[in-house]
């Protein structure tokens, strides 16, 4: 999976809109949406917050969370925590990004929640990293992935998958040979 | 009491404050945590010159011009007064100093730090320092020997200590105060006073007391107390002249004593309960000015008398009870008082001053008599009420002999009843106060109108919610306007006028299809905009000269009218324009509103004429305005909405409590606008204020609207909350269809059905609980349909006389019904299903009234067919007087009639007997005509027990009616499934 799809994912995540237009309920496969009366929130997915923002067609309510105390706690625990915390929402980052990318004017201290969304998520690859390297030098069968997000977990799949397979077929090419094994692990 | 409590008003931010008067007494000059020095000309000075002196201030000194104050900076200051100029540093310290005070000169200063240190030093020379060591922890305060041979301290290690100055050594101390770490910990401020000119006592607060102590000999010689005084005394203060001492407590008791008889003569309780951290005498003795933690600065005014007259006949006697108490509390010259009586009434079982705290609290109408000669401090009272004022007084004024009566002055009546209520000033519905710098002028369903008013910019933002309205606009306010209204035409503003220009009233009329977009009128000299309103058209402005000035919205002047009172805020919608005024003077809290609501257009009249508007207790009007519907609707300040209800002789109903969704106590919601349909009242959620802010942007929350009914927890309850507000919300159908508007027949019909739907569950429940008859009250609300399916419910359930009453009923319905047919369908089949119904009606319903009978006997006996329907139209026209506006509507009721009378027709027992027993009677007596055939079977069907009928009608309605039922749940009755599932069968 690459991270453009993650973000499609991420895009049907709801999130209040304010529109300064009036239209009536709109009926889409995915379920209906509005009826959206101006000045009054109403809940919508991201994409479609997205295009209305760009048509300057509404104001984008920022989610609860994206809210600079908040993440500073959040940031807090997970440097704090030696295992993963869990994330204000599942798509903290993509969403993060899409809202600051396209309405920082409707979020307030937009550039405090960048850093700070940026600073939990440093965090959090870093433990990801420590972890998969205790991973591949303890040789362990299995690991729980509690708390990761989506986004988080593609990063680094590819990546560790390859180092496996990789250093699996290294293994059992010496195997038969059985001499190298105590070098090479 | 002879003395006043001026309001507190606002001096520094929260924070340990400190007070003191300059020299002649001309300014009250504050400090405070906020690190600003104040001078006030008086407390009612909005423009107090401020000094910065630095991050905080501790505390201040002024004698001579030279204002001395206590930094963070660890510093202590001289500024010049009344300049404010820096002058200098006069000492430093360690760290920051705690309390700084003249000697009686102005030659010296001395300062108690937190470094344990005190220091004495010259004004005119700051190198001339002497050092007083011996503190262990902090100094509390310091204060100088008139003489200037000796200085007192108080320090947090819990000890007063005395030195004397030119040795630099502690001549003695004392283990008074409970110890602390700092002074922010301590219990007690301790600010020590030393009598002024005699020099002879030192003033100590030691707890709930102030202990003092003799010159000289260092020995207690007395102790001041007051029985009321439960919470430490934080700060003393000496009057000029030395006879009266002045404390403040940490609970905000304020008591002045004199010294002498050491008895309590004054004693005010800060309106608030804060402490009192500062304390000043007015260099006349006639005022006391104070400050509290939360940096508000309060006055107590008209001690002159007290503290300059008496003190010479006070210091001359050394009696307790000096004759020149008469001008100081002038109310009690004539009271026969002796020093027995007093001693007496200061036993706690008595506790006087209670009462006078909660007289200066609620206004009792008990204890009416007694305030007003609080408030009274110059004239007698009169006989009467000084009875009753007696004991409580005697506290007061301690041991007040009595002298012989030199005679009251000529006695004035006292006014003892209800206070009037301030009455509340004109705003506009949907606006913040003007006094703040950003706020909303309006928010209303149209857009948001903005006010900055700043150092740099005095502007106007006008936004719309939709943008297909109209773009936003930003202008210049130049005028200075402080009210605008916001519609889908225009805006509307408006300034007050000055000196010089008029009040102006300023149109932006946007939606114009000519270039010129913009009005603007002059209103008369003096004459005021206090209020206005946009409607559909035109606009109008409340004046101050009580007058309603109508404009269309081109700027053409329309019609004008004068209002019955002050105007506190007008709305419009359409054509309508409601407006509240005060009606007269409200007492004990509430406000006297009257209410006007016009309709203008095509039918002018007046709706409401000059109502009483109804509040809440104690509360007054916070918004005023139409739902989207055009249905008028206000909030108080208690947060409740009310709304118009004209199916109810226009009464006002309250439909929700926006307090009852706060969290917190001070949170508040700021209603922007109510909703009939969808039902929404949408408002903005508050934090802790009254007010949203307009930055960050305030996001609307919706509310639902909740009837304040009883057991709304039950079922019953719910559901019959459910069922009037439906009702209640849906009469707007009635007013706009009948002034002419369109009305969305969908959603109409839909709320019909809800409302059927409701019934028929309440229906079903009042059965399952064995009420009947509520049943029955219930199928009366049903329409007629819906009474069909209640009946079905009902024999099934086996209420057989449940089943039989609904059947009357539903007869009585259909009839009614037909009644309202309109008179030109005049169709063969209809008649015949009139006719059957009025026959079956008459013979069904044998425990029924007369009415029905002569109904029966109409119709039956009527060959031609108008008279019949004239008949019943105007038996029933009094009822539901809805034909004028329900016409368009016609054709539908009067297809579903037809199908329900034949569906009835088959319900009722008699029919069906009659269908069955039709031959027989024509048997018996062959030549009979229809009529007469009707008359037959109704006499045989009356003989018949009721046992029989009951049985008849439980055989045939199921197999008559089965295939009838089956079609109607399918087709004509939208209703059926949703009944149905209600019915445990």
């Amino acid at each position: 999976m690459d991270p453009s799809e993650v973000e499609f994912l991420a895009e049907k995540e709801v999130v209040k809109i304010i529109p300064n237009f009036s239209l009536d309920k709109i009926y889409l496969i995915g379920g209906d949406l509005g009826p959206f009366n101006p000045g009054l929130p109403v809940d919508v997915p991201v994409w479609l917050a997205l295009n209305l923002k760009q048509r300057q067609k509404c104001r984008i309510v920022p989610p609860e969370w994206m809210d600079v105390e908040k993440l500073e706690e959040i940031r807090e625990l997970e440097r704090k925590e030696d295992t993963f915390t869990p994330v204000p929402s599942p798509y903290y980052m993509e969403l993060t990004k899409l809202l600051l990318n396209h309405a920082s004017d409707n979020i307030p201290k937009a550039d405090e929640i960048r850093t700070l969304v940026k600073d939990i998520w440093d965090t959090r690859i870093a433990k990801l990293r420590l972890s998969a390297d205790s991973f591949i030098s303890q040789q362990e069968a299995h690991a729980k992935l509690d708390n990761l997000t989506l986004m988080e977990i593609n990063t680094t799949r590819s990546f560790l998958l390859d180092t496996l397979n990789c250093m699996y077929k290294l293994r059992s090419n010496l195997q038969p040979g059985s001499k190298y094994i105590s070098d090479v692990v | 009491m002879p003395c006043e409590r001026k309001p507190m008003r606002y001096g520094h931010s929260e924070g340990h404050t400190d007070v003191c008067f300059d020299d002649t007494g001309k300014y009250i000059v504050t400090c405070g945590s906020d690190g600003d020095v104040r001078i006030w000309e008086s407390l009612d000075d909005d423009d107090p010159k401020s000094i910065n002196v630095g991050e905080k201030a501790y505390s201040l000194a002024l004698k001579n011009g030279k204002l001395v104050t206590a930094a963070s900076n660890n510093t202590v200051q001289i500024h010049t007064f009344p300049e404010g100029d820096p002058d200098g540093i006069l000492t430093r310290f360690t760290t920051n100093a705690t309390h700084i005070t003249y000697n009686s000169s102005g030659s010296r200063v001395a300062a108690g730090s937190s470094d344990f240190m005190v220091k004495v030093v010259e004004m005119y020379d700051s190198s001339q320092q002497k050092t007083l060591r011996g503190h262990t922890a902090p100094i509390l305060s310091v204060t100088f020997d008139p003489k200037d041979e000796f200085l007192a301290s108080a320090s947090c290690d819990g000890s007063v200590a005395v030195w004397k100055i030119e040795e630099q050594t502690q001549v003695t101390s004392w283990p008074l105060l409970q110890k602390s770490n700092d002074v922010i910990n301590a219990k007690s401020l301790c600010r020590l006073a030393w009598q002024p000119k005699a020099a002879k006592l030192l003033a100590v607060p030691v707890e709930t007391t102030v202990q003092l102590y003799q010159r000289d000999s260092w020995a207690q010689v007395g102790t001041l107390s007051d029985d009321l005084g439960t919470q430490a005394i934080n700060v003393v203060a000496w009057s000029p002249c030395g006879k009266f001492l002045a404390a403040g407590s940490i609970g905000g008791l304020l008591t002045v004593w004199d010294v002498e008889s050491k008895l309590c003569v004054e004693r005010q309780t800060h309106e608030k309960g804060y402490t009192v951290c500062g304390l000043a005498w007015h260099p006349s003795g006639g005022q006391i000015a104070y400050t509290d933690t939360e940096g508000c600065l309060g006055v107590l005014d008209g001690l002159s008398s007290s503290s300059s007259s008496s003190s010479t006949t006070t210091s001359s006697t050394m009696t307790k009870a000096p004759a020149s108490y008469d001008d100081l509390f002038d109310d009690d010259d004539d009271r026969p008082l002796d020093e027995g009586i007093s001693e007496g009434a200061r036993s706690p079982a008595k506790n006087p001053g209670d009462e006078d705290d909660d007289d200066d609290l609620i206004p009792a109408t008990g204890r009416a008599r007694n305030r007003s000669a609080f408030l009274d401090d110059e004239n007698s009272l009169d006989t009467g009420s000084l009875k009753q004022g007696l004991d409580k007084f005697v506290d007061d004024v301690g041991s007040a002999i009595v002298l012989p009566a030199a005679v009251a002055a000529p006695l004035r009546p006292v006014y003892d009843g209800p206070m009037p209520t301030p009455p509340q000033k004109a705003f506009q519905p949907g606006s913040t106060p003007a006094h703040l710098m950003h706020r909303f002028m309006m928010w209303n369903s149209v857009g948001i109108v903005r006010g900055y008013n700043d150092d740099q910019d005095n502007a106007i933002d006008v936004e719309f919610h939709d943008t297909a309205v109209h773009h936003a606009m930003h202008l210049t306010n130049s005028l200075g306007h402080t009210v605008a209204d916001l519609s889908q035409e225009a805006v509307l503003l408006a300034c007050p006028g000055t000196d010089e220009l008029a009040s102006k009233l300023q149109c932006l009329h946007f939606s114009s299809w000519d270039t010129n977009k913009e009005w603007m009128v002059d209103l008369p000299k003096g004459e005021d905009v206090q209020a206005l309103c946009l409607g559909q058209g035109w606009a109008a402005a409340a004046t101050s000269a009580l007058m309603l000035r109508l404009f269309s919205i081109g700027g053409m002047q329309r019609e004008l009218f004068s209002l019955p009172g002050p105007v506190v805020c007008i709305a419009g919608h359409g054509e309508q324009l409601l407006v509240v005024y005060h009606r007269g003077t409200g007492f004990d809290g509430e406000q006297a509103l009257g209410v006007q609501l016009l309709q203008f257009g095509q039918k002018r009249r007046q709706v409401i004429h000059g109502e009483p508007l109804p509040l809440s207790r104690k509360s007054h009007l916070s918004w005023l305005g139409f739902t989207a519907e055009g249905t008028p609707c206000f909030i108080d300040s208690e947060g409740v909405v009310r709304l118009l209800n004209r199916s109810l002789g226009n009464m006002w109903t309250p439909v929700c409590n926006t307090r009852d969704n706060c969290k917190g106590k001070s949170d508040h919601y700021w209603v922007v606008g109510v909703h009939e349909n969808p039902q929404q009242l949408r408002c903005i959620p508050c934090k802790g204020s009254r007010y949203p802010p307009t930055l960050p942007r305030p996001a609307v929350a919706v509310l639902p609207f909740k009837l304040p009914l009883c057991q709304t927890t039950t079922e019953k309850g719910q559901m019959e909350e459910q069922y009037w507000r439906s009702v209640l919300l849906h009469n707007h159908y009635g007013f706009l269809s009948s002034s002419g508007y369109e009305i969305d027949e969908e959603g109409q019909s839909q709320a019909q059905k809800e409302q059927q739907e409701l019934l028929m569950k309440m229906f079903a429940l009042s059965c399952k609980l064995e009420r009947e008859f509520r049943s029955v009250e219930l199928a009366e609300l049903m329409t007629q349909n819906v009474v069909t399916l209640a009946i079905r419910y009902a024999s099934r359930s086996g209420r057989m006389a449940l089943a039989q009453r609904l059947s009357d009923l539903a007869l009585e319905k259909a009839n009614q019904l037909q009644g309202e047919e309109p008179q030109e369908e005049e169709e063969e089949p209809l008649q015949y299903t009139r006719r059957n119904t009025g026959s079956g009606l008459g013979r069904s319903g044998s425990a029924g009234g007369q009415n029905r009978v002569t109904n029966v006997l109409d119709s039956m006996m009527s060959s031609s067919k108008k008279p019949t329907a004239l008949l019943s139209s105007s038996g029933s026209t009094g009822k539901l007087n809805k034909t004028p506006f329900l016409k368009p509507l016609a054709p539908r009721p009067k297809t579903k009639v037809q199908h329900n009378s034949v569906y009835v027709r088959h319900k009722s027992g008699f029919q069906l007997w009659l269908e069955d027993n039709r031959r027989i009677i024509l048997a018996d007596n062959p030549d009979l005509e229809e009529t007469d055939v009707i008359k037959e079977a109704i006499g045989r069907f009356r003989t018949l027990s009721a046992d029989d009928r009951l049985v008849r009608h439980l055989i045939y309605t199921p197999s008559h009616s089965k295939s009838d039922e089956a079609s109607l749940s399918h087709k004509k009755d939208p209703l059926f499934p949703c009944a149905k599932a209600e019915m445990p069968l």
